[in-house]
Parts: structure tokens; sequence; C-alpha cells
């Protein structure tokens, strides 16, 4: 609340707070931001971020974010679709693609499992994931690039036992990532490094 | 390692205090509940980032106030750094020579504390909680790399009870185990690695101290020995053995959060039989070979805080530890109520701070 302000600024700040990592006082300064700014910014801001709700929505595929479906990747014919690396999100995907290195595709699972915050195999995109080993052009390997915490770890053990009765090759990125680390804030060259020398989990 | 500055402000119920302790003894001195304790918890837990007793990280922030902040100048080896810890109800954030510090080896490098409170003093007669926390603090201090290996543990021991609590599948609950035996290995193996060290002069302290003709014997109750890849197994498959038996209680009834250390005297149980001075002794000796283990193993003297130890042991033994304070070269920060036969015994190599109502002033 701040007193004395206009009501839809108030509404404006409160929204813009709600955002991670924006307090009451970055929403204020953002508020007016917008506001003051010219060239008709605010309509943009307002049309983009509708269009972004409107039209982004995940790949049916792998469940990347995407506008068409399938995603531009899954569409890719150059990608070798014998090779799915499975991510926890898409920041993760994209820190992997940066490094130019893979050539197969992804499957994001959108978080990993952690009790503590109450999310569970139901709660990610494991059923998409099992439906696409299932599929006719399924994939002969999965990398399994959850991050190497404690709870990407408890993920990729329990994606190891679901899928290998599948009869597909299961791998982990080798732990050149510091353990506790962020895959989405590892170096590409760590990544690279790590993408190659996976083994078998 | 040696403090040179220290700079609280709005920690606990500490305004703003900005001293210089001395490179021996500091003696902060005051009524009850003015804030010495409050004080060495500051020092404490922004060397260890840990806090002295369990407490919730916003209890740690002066009602009131938004931030509380500590800030070492310190001298390790040959360089002087200042370290910054603040906490807000966010969280906490770590600057190292004024930059926003990752990188916790460094953080620790150099640094070793041994806190000796009146709660260590209950660590014979008390039950199991208490001294695997005395153990947990001793390691941390002779390893800092294990709060990191302890919370791992901690925060696996919590999934799985969450998943044994709400019923969770067994598929989910065994991807949680494998990595819980693992840390459990590493938590066990490293307490018993430092109790392995420690032996000796555990033996030649309490020989000194206590005066009990037969010898103190120490066990760690726990997984069968082994090396580490030994107990992970062996966790691993009691984990699963429990499964069943701990879904109905609800939680984990294995693994280093159960286990215990037990001492006697011949064959006599301590945690039964040792007198209120005996066991006071025993807890004595093993600060003593807490720290010379540390000077051997380290290379320096480490930094002593003490909280209001002296009110609680007996005279004699008031006098032994003393002397062996006295006998060391590290800096010793320590709280008392009745300043005057401390400052006696420690004479000029002393200083002395009064602390009332929160603010701390030099004599
Ligand atoms: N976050 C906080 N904000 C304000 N006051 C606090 C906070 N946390 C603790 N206190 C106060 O600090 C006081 C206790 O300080 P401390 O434990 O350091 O006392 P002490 O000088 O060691 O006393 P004693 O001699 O009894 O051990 C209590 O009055 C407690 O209410
Ligand atoms: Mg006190
Ligand atoms: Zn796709």
């Amino acid at each position: 609340m701040i007193p004395g302000a206009p009501e839809p600024l108030q509404r404006l700040v409160a929204e813009l707070g709600k955002l991670p990592g924006v307090g009451e006082r970055s929403a204020l300064r953002l508020a007016f931001h917008i506001l003051r700014a010219k060239d008709g910014y605010a309509g943009t801001l307002a049309d983009a971020i509708r269009g972004a709700v409107e039209r982004v929505r995940l790949c049916s595929v792998c469940c990347a974010l995407t506008e068409a479906d399938p995603c531009a990747l899954c569409a890719d014919p150059r990608r070798d679709a014998s090779l799915v690396c499975v991510v926890e999100g898409v920041a993760d995907m994209l820190a992997v693609e940066r490094t130019r290195e893979f050539r197969g595709r992804y499957h994001v699972l959108h978080g990993a499992l952690s009790p503590l915050d109450g999310v569970g195999p139901e709660q990610l995109r494991v059923k998409e994931l099992l439906a696409r080993i299932g599929a006719p052009d399924a994939p002969r390997e999965v990398i399994l690039a959850t991050n190497p915490d404690i709870e990407g770890e408890a993920t990729a053990l329990y994606l190891t036992r679901l899928l290998r009765p599948a009869g597909v090759r299961v791998t982990r990125i080798a732990q050149g990532i510091p353990m506790g680390g962020d895959l989405e804030y590892a170096d590409q060259a760590t990544l690279i490094r790590a993408l190659s020398s996976r083994r078998d989990a | 390692m040696q403090i040179l500055r220290i700079e609280v402000c709005d920690f606990r119920n500490l305004g703003l205090v900005q001293e210089a302790p001395h490179a021996r003894f500091t003696v902060i001195s005051g009524e009850n509940g003015q804030g010495k304790t409050n004080l060495l918890e500051a020092v404490y837990y922004s060397l260890c980032l840990r806090p002295l007793r369990p407490t919730h990280g916003a209890e740690l922030v002066r009602s009131g106030s938004g931030r509380a902040s500590i800030q070492l100048l310190l001298s390790r080896g040959a360089v002087t750094e200042t370290i910054e810890v603040s906490v807000t109800a966010s969280g906490r954030e770590l600057r190292l020579n004024g930059k926003a510090a990752v990188d916790l080896d460094r953080w620790f490098s150099g640094t070793a504390v041994v806190a000796f409170t009146p709660e260590d003093l209950s660590l014979v007669r008390g039950g199991p909680e208490r001294r695997r926390r005395f153990l947990d603090r001793a390691v941390f201090t002779r390893w800092p790399l294990f709060l990191a290996e302890s919370r791992d543990y901690h925060r696996l021991l919590r999934s799985r009870n969450r998943i044994l609590a709400e019923g969770g599948p067994a598929s989910v609950r065994e991807s949680f185990e494998g990595p819980l035996a693992r840390a459990g290995a590493r938590v066990v193996t490293r307490r018993r690695a430092w109790l392995t060290e420690v032996a000796k002069p555990l033996a030649g302290a309490f020989d000194q101290i206590a005066r009990i003709p037969h010898g103190l014997t120490t066990l760690y109750r726990g997984p069968p020995e082994g090396d580490e890849g030994r107990v992970e197994d062996w966790l691993r498959g009691e984990l699963s053995r429990r499964a069943e038996s701990d879904q109905e209680r609800g939680f984990t009834s294995v693994g280093p959060h159960i286990d215990d250390l037990r001492f006697s005297f011949g064959n006599l149980d301590a945690h039964r039989f040792a007198s209120q001075g005996q066991a006071r002794a025993l807890v004595l000796a093993l600060k003593i070979a807490e720290i010379e283990n540390l000077k051997e193993q380290l290379g320096f003297s480490p930094l002593l805080l003490l909280d209001d130890v002296s009110s609680e042991l007996d005279p004699d033994r008031n006098r032994q530890l003393l002397d062996y304070l006295g006998s060391l070269s590290g800096q010793v920060l320590l709280t008392t109520t009745d300043p005057e036969p401390l400052l006696v015994r420690l004479g000029g190599r002393s200083a002395l701070w009064r602390v009332t109502a929160g603010s701390v002033v030099a004599e």
C-alpha cells in the first residue's frame, strides 16, 4: 500500500510485486518507469505479456515452451531423435543448447522430485517422457541432466528405475558440475565435459 | 587466527557494537540477560555460519529492526581480511573483503572456533541429541566441509520422513534412500574419524583432570565398524528393511541422527554412574582434547568462546581450566557475571568489556 497513490497505480505495484525477486520498492520503481516511459511503451509491454501468455504453450513432445507444436527443435529433422536429454527446466535446456555440442533432443520435466515442496512424479512431466519411450520412434538413449543437488540426484535415480525396464539406455551426465550447483549456471566448458563423459546410470 | 575488530549491528538484543578484543583474553561481563551470550553468538555465527544455539534465522535480527549485521576484521595467516554477514527475513548475505562471497572454503580457511557453553556441561548426563550436537560441532570445526555434508544428510532425511508421513510411493522413497545412505555414511565416517584423532589427547587430558582410577572408554554407537562404502551398504539395507515399520512410525529409525556417543569409566556406564563433578571433568577433557587436536592438525590455536563456564565449575576445575587456557597462545573471549576473580588470574593479558541492555563498553 502506498498511502495517497491512485488506485490503478496501487494495483500495478501490487501485481509487479508478486514477481519473484521483486520487492515493494522495486515494484514501485518499475511502475513509475512504465508510467513515465514514452512512445507507447506501456502498450507494447502489455501486448507482449498478453501475446506470450496466449501463444506460448508446452510442446506436446518435449514439454519445452513453444509457439508452434511440436516445437522447432522437435520438428528439426537434423536433430538426432535417438538421443534425449532430460532437464529440470527450460533454462537448463537453453544452457545445454548454448554449448552447441549436443545434437539430440530434449525433455523438460518442469521441476525435480521434492517431497519437502510437495513435488511428486505427478507434478512433473514424467508421463510424457514415458510416452516417448513407448512411441514408435523411441530414443535409444536417455541422458539424465538434472541438477547435481539432492532433488536432482533423486529424480535421476527415480527415472533410471522407471526407464530402464522399458529397454532404453539410461545415462547420467558426469559430475563435472560442482555438487549443489545449478546446471543453468555451469560454465560451458564444464557442461560440455559433463555431457561427453556421461556414464550409465 | 585473531579477531582485530568486532562490529555488530542489530543482532539479537545488541544495538551497535564496535570494539577491538584483546589478543589474548577478553572478559565480557554484565548482569543476566544483558547480551553477553548474544555477543559470543554473533562472533560464532559470522565465523562458522551456523548458530551457537538452535535457532530460527529470523530470531537473530533485533526485534524492530529489519537487518542484523556482523563484521569481523581478522588476521588469518599472513593476511588481514574482513568478513561480513547480514541477516534479513529473506535470508543471509555474506561478504568477504567487501565482495559478495560464495566460496565457503575461502570463508573458513585459516579459521577454527571452539565454543564451550553451559549446555556442554550436561553432555554426559543429558540426552543423546546433546552428544550428537557436540560431536557434529567438533567435526565441523575440524572439517568445515562437513557443514554442507550434514546439511545434505538432514535434507534427505526430512525428505524421506515426508514421503513416509504422506504415504508416498515406494519408487519415490527408494530414490531418496540411496542418497540418504550415502550422505549418512559420510556423517558417520567423519564422526568416527574425529573420535580416532582425539583419542590420544583425550586419554591424556582425562587422566590429568578427572583423577578417576579407571581409564575412559569411548564408543560410537551406530552402524557396524567399516569403511565408508560398507557403512553406506549397511544403511541402505537397513532403510529398505525398515521401510514398513518406519512408515507406521512416520519417521526414519536408523542413521547418524539416531546414533550416540557413549562413555564409560572402567566398566561403569558414565551416563548413569558418573558424579556431577566427574561428568564435568570429562567434558572439560573433551574440550581440551579438541583444542589440542586442532592445534596439531591445523598448526594454530583455535579461537575459544567460553560462555559463563566458570560459574558452572568447582574452584579446582576452574583453576585447571584457566591454567590450561593460559598455556595456550590463541585468543579467548569469555563471558561472566563475576569478572573480578578472572581478571585477578589473567592479569595484564586481558581486556574487560561490560554489556548493559545490548550495548558494549570497553573499560
Ligand atoms: N531478536 C532479538 N531481539 C531483541 N532481543 C533479543 C532477541 N533475541 C534475544 N533477545 C534478548 O536478549 C537477551 C538475552 O541476551 P543473552 O542471552 O546474551 O544474555 P546474557 O547476558 O548472556 O545473560 P545470562 O547472564 O543470563 O546468560 C534476552 O533478554 C532476550 O530477550
Ligand atoms: Mg548468557
Ligand atoms: Zn518439443
